[in-house]
């Protein structure tokens, strides 16, 4: 109950709060423009029988043959943009899960009357919801698209929703928990965001110095959060959950190290 | 009397620092307690220990049989932490009120609870307000309504009054005396004054260490009255005072206060009253003992 209550309180601070609205409103001008920008013009380009046959060549040389097997152009590249941009939307808006709270003394009211799990998990949960909400606000722009341009697949296009929004969501998991722990370290968001980035970085490099001296070991491929997105792009349809045990099982472990650190953190 | 703290070999760390060094206390529940101590005493420390913010590097804590940060203490124990502040992206009313169901009560029983404490703090007014928009003093207060949401048995204020205005820190002092009947207090500050008028019970701590507890009035320290003077030749009351039958001696303290030593058993106050009264001097106070000050530092 207590973790649901701070959860709510996420959803509170994002929606009835003026900084809240300010950063939904900039994230959806963001999108609009991705959506008027990118989408649209690649959509006719993919779409048109004249250059049809040339982007599925193109595409088939760099191994996404299988966008073509999505009912529309629109939600093929919503496919392939958001399993790449959300991400980082993601690291953004969740960045500031703990810490300003813990750096500001606030947490050290909802700790004397909630335990430091319901505080940790409660707000993971919140941005989990958030990021859920963004994710919907999203392809629902994609399904408006697909109505007014190409109605006639407008059923097809709906058939895929809950697989594209269960798919993105379980992407974006792992970015939220990376979150959550740097979140506990770090004393504001924008650090958070500088730690997250600075330990992508370092994994990255030892994970390919050991690739490096001790030959390639499959397993560290998956190391990092997101490292199935480029196997993941080149598919379609519910064979798509085939890689989502990858994003859930680094959301465990991120969060269980966040949990460890936030109960051993200082207030 | 059941125990409300109680710290055994506590001991906390920072680097080579030892801002708590093997605290053994047990506090009882009843009257407001001071716990005083210069800086760097480990008040704070303490403190924050009781409340399960850090964690010791040795020993153990209970508070009200629990561990600190224990979920069966939400509600129990409250508190004023030092420097720490509201959300300022929520008003004073919405945090007052997930502050309070996370205590347990429901939507209906936490917009109640609210509007009480903040009756209480005589601040309704700022239930829709965020909290960077009010006073250092206003904030001090709405801090302490969080601490007064439902029925806590303990309540801990770390430096309530520090850096506030007087008409604040007496409505902060007011509240407090009021709200002693229902919980016990437990007060860090260095306004020794405001101790001396709220709390029963002192702890004086230094370097880490607990170095005395006991009564904030000693039976022991009757052989002492201090003297506020309206205005009054140094020179001269001293002289004339120290001629007084038991009088061991007469001295003019910082802040202006004479203290005079008498004879362990000899009643002065008359004899003292008189001579006031015959050379023509206005007295403002007159108290039996010293004052905490100057026990604790005299």
């Amino acid at each position: 109950m207590a973790a649901l209550a701070i959860a709510r309180l996420e959803l509170l601070r994002l929606f009835s709060t003026k900084r809240g609205w300010i950063a939904t409103i900039a994230f959806l001008l963001v999108w609009t423009l991705i959506i008027r920008y990118i989408i649209y013009p690649a959509a006719d380009w993919l779409s048109s029988p004249d250059t049809g046959p040339l982007a599925d060549l193109l595409l088939g040389s760099i191994g996404l043959e299988g966008i073509s097997r999505w009912p529309s152009a629109e939600i093929a590249l919503y496919w392939v943009l958001s399993l790449y941009l959300l991400p980082f939307f993601c690291i953004m808006i969740a960045a500031d899960q703990i810490a300003s709270d813990k750096a500001r003394g606030t947490l050290r009211y909802i700790t004397l009357r909630a335990s430091r799990s319901n505080v940790f998990f409660g707000r993971f949960i919140g941005q989990a919801f958030i990021q859920f909400l963004l994710i919907a606000a999203t392809l629902f722009s994609v399904v408006a698209l697909v109505a007014f341009r190409s109605p006639d697949r407008l059923s097809g296009v709906l058939e895929t929703l809950p697989m594209v929004v269960t798919n993105v969501f379980i992407v974006l998991l792992p970015y939220i928990a990376l979150m959550a722990l740097v979140s506990v370290l770090a004393k504001s968001a924008r650090q958070a965001t500088l730690f997250a980035v600075i330990g992508w970085i370092l994994v990255s490099l030892i994970v390919a110095w050991v690739q490096s001296q001790y030959g390639p070991f499959a397993l560290l491929d998956w190391v990092l959060p997101g490292s199935q997105i480029s196997t993941l792009i080149k598919m379609s349809g519910w064979q798509t959950l085939e890689l989502a045990a990858v994003p859930l099982l680094h959301t465990v472990v991120l969060l269980v190290l966040g949990w460890w650190a936030m109960q051993r953190c200082d207030l | 009397m059941s125990i409300i703290i109680d710290s055994k070999g506590l001991s906390k760390h920072y680097g080579r620092t030892k801002a708590l060094d093997n605290f053994d206390l047990t506090l009882e529940a009843g009257n407001p307690i001071a716990l005083v101590g210069p800086n760097g005493a480990g008040k704070t420390t303490f403190l924050s220990l009781i409340c399960g913010f850090i964690h010791p590097s040795a020993g153990e804590v209970s508070v009200l049989d629990h561990k600190p940060g224990s979920q069966d203490l939400s509600g129990r124990l409250a508190a004023l932490p030092q420097d720490a502040r509201f959300d300022p992206a929520l008003s004073v009313g919405r945090q007052l009120k997930l502050y309070a169901q996370l205590q347990g009560m429901s939507g209906a029983q936490a917009n109640a609870e609210v509007m009480r404490v903040l009756e209480i703090i005589k601040l309704p007014e700022v239930i829709g307000e965020k909290s960077e928009a009010l006073s250092h003093g206003m904030r001090k207060r709405v801090a302490l309504a969080q601490a007064l949401l439902g029925q806590p048995e303990v309540i801990l204020l770390d430096e309530p009054t520090a850096g506030i205005d007087p008409p604040n820190v007496k409505i902060i002092r007011d509240l407090i005396q009021e709200q002693s009947e229902n919980a016990t207090f437990v007060i860090s500050s260095h306004n020794l004054d405001e101790l001396e008028k709220l709390c029963s019970t002192v702890v004086y701590m230094e370097k880490g260490k607990l170095l005395h507890t006991g009564p904030i009035d000693p039976a022991d320290d009757v052989a002492y009255l201090t003297l506020r003077m309206q205005s009054v030749d140094e020179q001269i009351f001293i002289e004339a005072c120290s001629q007084l039958t038991g009088v061991v001696s007469v001295q003019r303290q910082a802040q202006g206060d004479f203290l005079i030593e008498c004879d362990d058993g000899v009643v002065v106050d008359q004899s003292l009253l008189s001579l006031l009264a015959t050379r023509g001097w206005d007295y403002k106070y007159l108290a039996k003992g010293r004052s905490l000050e100057e026990r604790l530092y005299g």
